[in-house]
């Protein structure tokens, strides 16, 4: 692998940060309050922890495989014939996360600030703008995720700005909707911290110890787990219980109720920022997507394979028309991408240690 | 004491018998020694031939163009007749005499050819090479020919035609050095030197363009700078092969790492101060033959924004205004493009206390925003470009017609709105405090497409502006140096110099991007403080 390719570990926090980041944080308190109430944030720490199993797995595989993406290991795995069958499925699961992905900007882009535009121009303008972004080298695009994540602080302040006007006894009590519930709702939870399963590909690239690799990682999903929890908290404690049910982007309708002397409706600037989020989280899946065709059809530079990358997924994107299918789709595809992203590399490490140690006890009878 | 004639008259006598021999011999023996660009047309002259043969060949060689003189002259001492050869265009006829012709006539009768060089000057070299016979003409060498036809002596004799030393108009500053570079680069290293009397400031010179023989000078600090970086700017230099390279421009251009992008990948400057102080960090200066201009590479974003100002304010004035700098840029770029964002699509977004002032504005004006926005940018780039043009005096009644005239008549007949006419002249004069030119163009440039996409897909338009602008600054290089460091890569230690300006007693490094072989700057300016 080319030197000038690698990243810092540090590096990689940062683009874990932000492919976590994405879409989700404007529904995500209120998907998570439709299933376990004001105890969703509860709900989110436990899907925050359940991904550390998933982290731990990735982090492992890489371990052994080092500076392969899972695309080069996945054959050497579980053989090469099925080692295909499975690459080729893995790449249909990131297309799917980049379509939805898109899906859901576009839903609310449509609902907040565009009404009228084509969903088809809504999608290209952000499909297209990752494909220029994703014809670089990891480093490059390190390097700018690192750049916009100041705007992260932006944003917390933004959401911090609440705390003039919180009622703390909305959130009581907590845990009354019983573990069973809080529990189903933290399969919603780990959809929106999807992300850090990129890590797969960008681990390749890093360079340095192994532990400040895992650390990296842990910390990254962790500071994520706490923002989003940050936020489902603050919007719970804002708005009264039963007003959060008739708002599906709860963190837009809290700002919107801000106003200052020298800017009125905060939310639309929120949305601005948002939208920066979108993009890096999109970037980061679609170099990973353009990674896995390159390694199908044995390209020799991922670059060639981003344009078409791109405008498949845009086109895909635009074919949900009504709200239902919207919902339909998000739905579908957030279930096999939490089979894939959070389920399967559990799965590939247990097959790769196995084998593993079925190797060595052949070694050991051959000699 | 000298007398000139025509060589013809004396070709004649001069006829020697070994020519026959000579012509025969020659051509292989000298005309593989030189690889220069010269030594096509230098072929035909050829070693070993009688004198005059030699000075018709020279004549031949440069299509027998009337400038190409030949004096001949008697040496005192054994009456041996002697050729000056030089192009008459770009010698000094006061230098040829002070140099060559007193010395010759006035010092010593016993002079021969073979103590020449003690009497003459420190110029005077003995040559051989007789492949580079035409390089030194073009470099206003004047060239003595004797009859001892295996050497030849050269005396360089240039014309003086250099300005005198000005503050450069495009870069000038309130405290600090008010000197400038001018047309000769060898003034030009002097005024570097002068500040820099270090042995380690190494200049190298190359040379490009196979007719028009540009000379470029390569400074750069041996202990500092990167051994990397001069390897590749050299390989791009040398890499050059055509057949004019006039300008600057040319070089740059075909030296950058990405052609096909808004930003200056070079910093030009006509300050010597701020050649130097850019050496002092490890970066490179390249020189070129009469031009004002100097370019330092690498560079990143951040260089463009400061001024030598700067270091001779207070740190904490030096900082802020380079803060207003950077803010300037985005002013800038974002500004008329926020402002159409604003009034097409989110009015919204304005507080209430204002919006009846801007919708009684806005209400009578019959077109769009973008419409009114290009057009007020163009008229002001349009003043611009005609003030550059004209002298100064007609320049500044220019851009009061265009300013004052333009700007209140269209308000008042009611085709722009005065808000725009804020908007605009705000925008044109963000995109002056840029310190560099080059950097001032590209920002005025890209706020084209900015307000193109505002008016499109409002903020939306811009963000993604924005996103593609910083990927690209984020995947450009300066010969291999990151853009847009120290931000990406974020280096915070480089921050010290960039946005802001720590005090002196700070600034103990240099800064990391340009790779410096040595990076402590031994900086202790308040050791005095200890004790």
């Amino acid at each position: 692998m080319n030197s000038s390719h690698t990243i810092t570990h540090r590096q990689l926090f940062f683009i874990i940060t932000q492919s976590q980041i994405g879409v989700g944080v404007l529904s995500l308190p209120y998907t998570l309050f439709v299933k376990a109430k004001t105890d969703g944030w509860i709900s989110l720490l436990l899907a925050g922890l359940f991904i550390q199993f998933s982290i731990l797995a990735i982090w492992k595989l890489c371990e052994m495989y080092p500076k392969q993406t899972i695309f080069d290991f996945m054959p050497k795995i579980v053989g090469t014939k099925l080692g295909a069958v499975l690459n080729f499925l893995f790449v249909a699961h990131l297309f799917s996360v980049c379509v939805v992905l898109l899906i859901l900007y576009n839903s609310v882009v449509s609902k907040w600030i565009f009404y009228q535009t084509p969903r088809l121009v809504v999608i290209s303008m952000l499909a297209l703008t990752c494909v220029y972004c994703i014809t670089c080298t990891a480093r490059e695009i390190a390097r700018f995720l690192m750049l916009v994540s100041p705007l992260l602080l932006v944003m917390f302040i933004f959401v911090g700005y609440a705390y003039t006007d919180v009622h703390l006894l909305y959130a009581f009590p907590v845990g009354a909707s019983g573990i069973k519930t809080i529990l189903s709702g933290s399969t919603d939870a780990l959809i929106s911290l999807l992300g850090f399963d990129t890590a797969l590909v960008f681990l390749a690239y890093t360079q340095g110890r192994s532990n400040s690799k895992l650390k990296a990682i842990s910390y990254a999903s962790l500071c994520v787990t706490l923002f989003y929890c940050f936020v489902t908290f603050t919007t719970y404690i804002f708005f009264n219980p039963v007003e959060i049910v008739i708002v599906p982007e709860p963190v837009l309708y809290m700002l919107k109720a801000f106003s200052f002397k020298i800017l009125e409706r905060t939310d639309l600037i929120f949305l601005s920022i948002w939208i920066v989020f979108v993009t890096t989280s999109l970037i980061s899946y679609l170099f990973f997507t353009a990674k896995g065709v390159q390694s199908i059809f044995k390209l020799k530079h991922h670059k060639s394979a981003a344009p078409y990358v791109g405008i498949i997924c845009a086109l895909i994107a635009s074919i949900p028309a009504s709200k239902l299918d919207v919902q339909l789709w998000s739905k579908l595809i957030g279930m096999s991408a939490l089979c894939c992203s959070g389920i399967f590399p559990i799965f590939l490490l247990l097959i790769a240690v196995i084998r593993k140690r079925k190797g060595k006890g052949k070694g050991a009878v051959s000699t | 004491m000298t007398f000139f004639k025509k060589p013809k008259k004396l070709l004649e006598q001069k006829k020697t018998a070994n020519e026959a021999e000579n012509q025969g011999s020659s051509p292989s023996s000298q005309s593989n020694l030189e690889t220069s660009s010269y030594s096509e047309q230098a072929a035909k002259v050829n070693q070993n031939q009688s004198i005059d043969v030699l000075l018709k060949d020279i004549e031949k060689s440069f299509s027998s163009s009337e400038d190409l003189m030949t004096h001949w002259v008697e040496m005192p001492a054994d009456k041996s007749k002697v050729a000056l050869i030089f192009l008459d265009s770009i010698i000094d006829k006061q230098k040829l005499q002070d140099l060559i012709l007193n010395p010759l006539f006035e010092l010593d009768k016993d002079i021969d050819l073979h103590t020449f060089e003690t009497v003459i000057n420190i110029d005077f070299k003995k040559q051989s090479d007789f492949a580079k016979i035409q390089e030194l003409l073009l470099q206003s060498y004047t060239l003595i020919f004797t009859k001892d036809t295996t050497c030849y002596f050269s005396v360089f004799t240039p014309v003086k035609t250099e300005r005198d030393i000005k503050e450069p108009d495009n870069e000038a500053v309130i405290r600090g050095s008010h000197e400038g570079f001018i047309e000769s680069m060898s003034t030009n290293i002097a005024l570097i030197r002068k500040r820099l009397k270090s042995p380690k400031l190494v200049v190298k010179y190359l040379q490009v363009g196979k007719e028009t023989h540009t000379n470029v000078a390569m400074l750069y600090m041996s202990d500092i700078a990167n051994p990397d970086v001069l390897h590749e700017i050299e390989r791009r230099i040398n890499s050059i092969e055509a057949d004019s390279v006039m300008t600057p421009g040319n070089i740059e251009e075909s030296i950058e790492d990405k052609t096909f992008s808004l930003f200056p990948q070079t910093l030009s400057t006509e300050r010597p101060d701020r050649v130097a102080a850019n050496l002092m960090e490890g970066r490179v200066a390249l020189l070129y033959d009469s031009s004002p201009t100097v370019n330092l590479a690498p560079v990143n974003f951040f260089v463009f924004y400061q001024t030598p100002d700067d270091y001779n304010k207070r740190w904490m004035l030096g900082s802020f205004y380079r803060l207003i700098r950077l803010l300037s840029f985005y002013i800038a770029i974002g500004l008329p493009a926020f402002y159409i964002a604003i009034v097409s699509f989110h009015f919204e977004v304005i507080p209430s206390a204002l919006i009846l002032l801007m919708k009684s504005s806005l209400e009578n004006i019959p077109y769009p925003p973008l419409f009114e926005a290009l057009v007020m940018e163009l008229t002001i780039e349009l003043i611009r470009e005609a003030a550059i043009r004209l002298p100064t005096r007609i320049g500044s009644t220019i851009a009061i017609v265009g300013g004052l005239v333009i700007g209140d008549a269209v308000v008042k007949a009611g085709l722009i709105s005065n808000l725009m006419i804020i908007v605009v002249a705000t925008t044109a004069i963000a995109a002056y405090t840029v310190p560099s030119n080059e950097m001032s163009l590209a920002v005025r440039l890209l706020r084209f497409p900015f307000m193109v996409a505002a008016a499109t897909f409002g903020f939306l338009g811009i963000v993604f502006g924005l996103i593609l602008m910083f990927f690209h600054l984020c995947r450009l290089y300066s010969f291999g140096t990151p853009y847009l460091a120290p931000l990406a890569p974020f280096k915070i230690g480089d921050l010290k110099d960039t946005i802001i300006r720590l005090p002196f007693l700070k600034m103990n490094s240099r800064p990391s991007d340009i790779k410096p072989i040595k990076k402590d700057e031994d900086n202790h300016t308040r050791k005095w403080e200890k004790s």
